[in-house]
Order: structure tokens, then C-alpha cells, then sequence
């Protein structure tokens, strides 16, 4: 049985349908993520499962807990640790009175450990909190209880690159000692860097889920070049090159039908074949990056609606 | 158990003291004006000299005594009207302000039943209402004291402990409010204009035809006047406000239960 079962899981608000008849499951001890564009059913979909919506069909079960049993998933809550992807907390308390408060419901064994590497002001009030204070607080929160689940809406929001870094550390760390980790984002770089697997949500619906290896290869890199002098535009003729663009400076001399020294495109080939072409020529810059999560989606997923 | 209703009345505390002084100044000042209105005029005048309405709205039965005077001054304006809203206001950012706000993600993410944390945090204005309570009698009765009148201090004291159910059920009103409405503005006007409409209707329909509907406003089962002037203590009345407190209650608790946040 997965740590989170969804069965046609279904949010219809009327005039939009935020969540559309997803399925999937999520294995104990992995770490899945939840990919889409802003407004994809992410939020919708985390916040049925932890019952603060109801769903208008379909169920879910978390821990083996049927959502619509809400007493059950009360119970379940106490293995379960969230951060919400708007994270808040009463702004006239400390950050100390609000672990205080959290640790008396569900107790918290591994705060201290937690403080040690996210560090929230305690002493402040959070009025005074940055997002990114109130991020790592939040994550406290969330991991203090020490849960056997955590879901997590855009975790990395805020964080400044280090903390990110550690996060992510630790999280492979937890995953490591048998805790589900459900994650949701936007961001592709994060999902590759933290998940197993991926599912990806767009209009409410689920659009495929996938190990990471096998999204990432589908997905594909954005490679840009920039050479010294014009190349033959023959280079680029490379199974898995897609929208490709070249341009020759004004002022050259060379064809722009036939020549580039600047060139862009989508890479879904293998980077080794790439890689050997480019001794040939004198380069300026060459740049090879992850592609953009919506251009993933418009290629693979979407065609041309919009992300 | 207990722990929002320990978390949020220690963040009342404060708030509580000062609303403590205000009414014990309130106080102070109505026992303190006292003498010197009924030394400069005939208080059965002043009390026909007020318009028909008032008289109604702020059920003056005399100001020829302390008792009467205070009844009006202090007990209709600062205990039923004053502190009627104050508590309907307070109560209706109790839910619907965290949801206003995006906090009430991170309390439900905790392993406590909305009915719970309702209930918890709406017996957390037990603060301000016992507080306010328990400074304000010993005010009163301390400043009577000082001019030479005399006031007994059982009704003083009954009157505020009859209050306690009436505020509450204020706050049960404002309670309502905040888990119907999502914004906290919204709950805190609607909560304010309710607990105001039924004080009008039970104050200005009192002996007309319509003088029935008054039956649903708390204002009609607690009358300082009876208290102050009469000795009555109307605990059929307490219980009254005690039953439609739990029913307040217990309908916020449905409504918040079934509702999307």
C-alpha cells in the first residue's frame, strides 16, 4: 500500500475544475514530486488530501486513511508533517511560542536537531520575519514530530541557495530512514535535484508520472552557442535538436542560410555527440541548461495552450 | 488537550487588562459624576428630560440613586452595549481571521478537530470576560464607597456574574459570523451589525406588537436595572443565555466542519 493512494480524485469548483480525476500513488519511502505550472491543481490536490477541502469526487488515502473519514485523518496527522505553500503563522507570536504550541499538539522530539540547521529567529515575533524566516520555521514545524509523511507545497520558496543545498541533504537523509516526502513545485531544477519520481499536473488533470531519469532525458536541455567564427549550420543537424535559431552578426559577411555564430535549441539528444562536435570550432560560450519547466510542457504535454 | 485555549488566552491576557481599565475608568467616572449631577439638578427630571426613545434604548428606569444612575451609565451602555460588541467583534476574527490570513493551513495541518480548535479558541474570551468581571465590581464598589453611598454588594456582584453568560453569548454571535464569512472584516462588521440590530429591536419593539422578536437578542435576559434596583437575579434569564451560547456554539461547529477553507 502507498504512503498517499489518490482515487479519481476530483475537485470541481463549478467554473473551474481545479483537480480532474487524478490517480496515482505514491510509494512509502520515496521521494515524489508534484510538477506543474502555478495554478495547476498542485495546492487543490494537497490541500484535499489533508481534509481542508472536500472532494466533489473520488477519494484519497494518506497513511491508509481514507480522507473523507475525518476523524481518521486527524488521527493520522500525527504522523503526517505539511508545509503550505503560503505558509503563516500568528504574527504576534515568537517564533519559540509557536514550536511551543506545535510540540504540546504533536510533540517535538527532533526540534532542537531541526533549529540546529534551519536556525528561525526564536526570540523575534514573526511580524518581523523575512518569507525566508517564516519558510524555515514553517519547515520546523513540519519535520519537528518526526512524521512518517510529509507534504510539502513549494518547499523551497525563500530559502536563500545554502540552506536550499542542506535541505535537500536532508531531505535524501529522510527519505533515507523510510519517510515519504511529497513535494510539490514549479521549479524543475528542484524536482530533479530532490525526487524519485515525478508526476506532472497541468489543468487539473495528470499528465504522466515518471521516474526522474526518464522526464529529465524527455525533457531535454536548452544549449546555446556562440562561436568566434561562422560554423557551417550542418553542426546542429543532430538527432534530438528542436526549435532551433541562428543568427550571424550584421556585419559579417557570412550567409545566414547557411552559417551561424550564434545558435539556440532544445536538446533531447545525447550530450556526448554534442559535446564531440564542439573542439572544431573556436568558441565564445557555450551553455548547456536545464529547459525551462513551460517549454517542457509545451512540447511535451501541451501543445500550444497556454502554460 | 487545552493547548490552543492556553495558547490563545495567554495572548489575550494583555489585551484584557487594558479593556479592565477602560471599564474600571468607565466605572470610576459614573460613580464619581454621580453626586455632583444630583446635588445640580432633580434627577427624576433629567430622566424625563431624556427623549421617549432613549428611555427605551437605554431602558432608564430612574437616575435618583446610584444604583439607578449606574444601571444606565455604566451597566446599559458599557456592559450590554460596549461589551456586547466588543466580545461579538473579538469572537468574529476567532476563525475567519486565520483563514483571512492563511494560518488556518498550518493549525489543521496539527492532529486537532476543527470543532476542537473552535471550541478552544472561543473559550479563550473567557479572559477578558472574567477579568473584566472581577476588576470592574470591586471598582465600583470601592468608588461608591469613597463618595459615602452605599451599594450592596451582592447585586454588584450578581450583576457581573450575570453578565458573564451575556457576553458570551455576544461572542457566540461573532463566533457564527467567522466561520460563515472568510474575511475577517467582513465576519467583525456583520457580528457587530447583528449584536446592534438586536439590541435595537429588543430595546425600541419592547411593549409594540412586535415586542416577541426581542426573544432571540441576549439583551432581553439580562437587565441590570432588576439587579441594581430590584435585588431580582433573573437566573432563568443566565440559563436562557447559556442555551443559546451552546447553540451558537455548536452551530459554528457544524458550519466550520462541513465548509471548504
Amino acid at each position: 500500500m502507498g504512503a498517499i493512494e489518490l482515487d479519481g480524485l476530483t475537485k470541481d469548483y463549478g467554473e473551474v475544475l481545479a483537480a480532474e480525476d487524478l490517480t496515482l500513488s505514491v510509494e512509502t519511502g520515496e521521494i515524489f514530486g508534484y510538477l506543474g505550472p502555478n495554478g495547476a491543481g498542485k495546492t487543490t490536490t494537497i490541500r484535499m488530501l489533508l481534509g481542508f477541502i472536500k472532494p466533489t469526487a473520488g477519494t484519497a488515502r494518506v497513511l491508509g486513511n481514507d480522507i473523507r473519514d475525518r476523524k481518521a485523518l486527524i488521527d493520522a496527522k500525527r504522523r503526517i508533517g505539511h508545509l503550505s505553500d503560503d505558509q503563516a503563522f500568528d504574527e504576534q507570536a515568537t517564533g519559540a511560542e509557536i514550536l511551543d504550541l506545535h510540540a504540546a499538539v504533536k510533540g517535538g522530539d527532533r526540534r532542537e536537531e531541526l533549529l540546529e540547521m534551519f536556525e528561525p529567529p526564536l526570540d523575534r515575533r514573526v511580524r518581523e520575519y523575512s518569507s525566508g524566516n517564516v519558510q524555515k520555521l514553517g519547515l520546523v514545524t513540519a519535520f519537528m514530530h518526526d512524521p512518517d509523511l510529509v507534504i510539502l507545497d513549494e518547499p523551497t520558496g525563500g530559502l536563500d541557495p545554502l540552506i536550499k543545498h542542506q535541505f535537500a541533504e536532508f531531505l535524501r537523509a529522510e527519505r533515507d530512514r523510510g519517510v515519504t516526502v511529497f513535494l510539490s513545485s514549479h521549479i524543475l531544477s528542484e524536482v530533479r535535484r530532490l525526487c524519485d519520481r515525478v508526476g506532472i499536473i497541468r489543468d487539473g488533470k495528470l499528465v504522466t508520472v515518471d521516474p526522474i531519469e526518464s522526464f529529465l532525458t524527455r525533457s531535454g536541455k536548452v544549449v546555446r552557442i556562440n562561436s568566434a567564427d561562422p560554423i557551417p549550420i550542418e553542426f546542429v543537424d543532430l538527432e534530438g535538436v528542436h526549435d532551433l535559431e541562428t543568427s550571424v552578426p550584421d556585419d559579417e559577411t557570412a550567409d545566414p542560410e547557411s552559417e551561424f555564430t550564434e545558435c539556440t535549441f532544445t536538446f533531447t539528444g545525447d550530450i556526448n555527440a554534442l559535446l564531440a562536435r564542439l573542439p572544431d570550432h573556436e568558441m565564445v560560450d557555450v551553455s548547456i541548461e536545464e529547459a525551462p519547466l513551460e517549454d517542457v510542457f509545451l512540447r511535451f504535454y501541451g501543445g500550444g495552450e497556454d502554460v | 488537550m487545552f493547548e490552543f485555549a492556553r495558547y490563545d488566552a495567554r495572548k489575550r491576557v494583555r489585551g484584557s487588562v487594558y479593556l479592565s481599565l477602560g471599564m474600571s475608568l468607565l466605572a470610576a467616572f459614573a460613580v464619581w459624576a454621580y453626586p455632583s449631577y444630583s446635588e445640580a439638578m432633580d434627577m427624576n427630571q433629567l430622566r424625563d428630560a431624556f427623549p421617549e426613545p432613549m428611555i427605551r434604548a437605554f431602558n432608564i428606569e430612574t437616575m435618583a440613586s446610584l444604583e439607578g444612575f449606574l444601571s444606565v451609565e455604566l451597566y446599559m451602555f458599557g456592559w450590554i452595549i460596549l461589551l456586547g460588541l466588543y466580545l461579538a467583534y473579538s469572537a468574529a476574527s476567532i476563525v475567519a481571521d486565520d483563514i483571512d490570513r492563511g494560518r488556518m493551513d498550518t493549525l489543521l495541518s496539527m492532529p486537532v478537530s476543527r470543532q476542537r480548535l473552535a471550541t478552544e479558541r472561543f473559550a479563550s474570551l473567557g479572559v477578558p470576560i472574567l477579568l473584566v468581571n472581577v476588576v470592574t465590581p470591586v471598582v465600583v464598589l470601592v468608588s461608591a464607597r469613597l463618595i459615602g453611598e452605599s451599594l450592596s454588594v451582592a447585586d454588584v456582584l450578581a450583576l457581573h456574574l450575570l453578565s458573564v453568560p451575556y457576553l458570551f453569548a455576544c461572542a457566540g454571535i461573532g463566533l457564527l459570523a467567522s466561520v460563515v464569512f472568510d474575511r475577517a472584516s467582513i465576519a467583525q462588521r456583520v457580528a457587530l451589525g447583528v449584536t446592534f440590530a438586536l439590541y435595537l429591536v429588543e430595546s425600541l419593539l419592547r411593549g409594540t406588537d412586535y415586542e416577541s422578536l426581542g426573544a432571540l437578542a441576549p439583551m432581553r435576559y439580562f437587565d441590570p436595572n432588576a439587579v441594581l434596583l430590584d435585588g431580582t437575579y433573573d437566573l432563568a434569564g443566565a440559563a436562557v443565555l447559556v442555551g443559546m451560547t451552546a447553540v451558537l456554539l455548536f452551530a459554528s461547529q457544524a458550519w466550520f466542519v462541513r465548509r471548504d477553507i
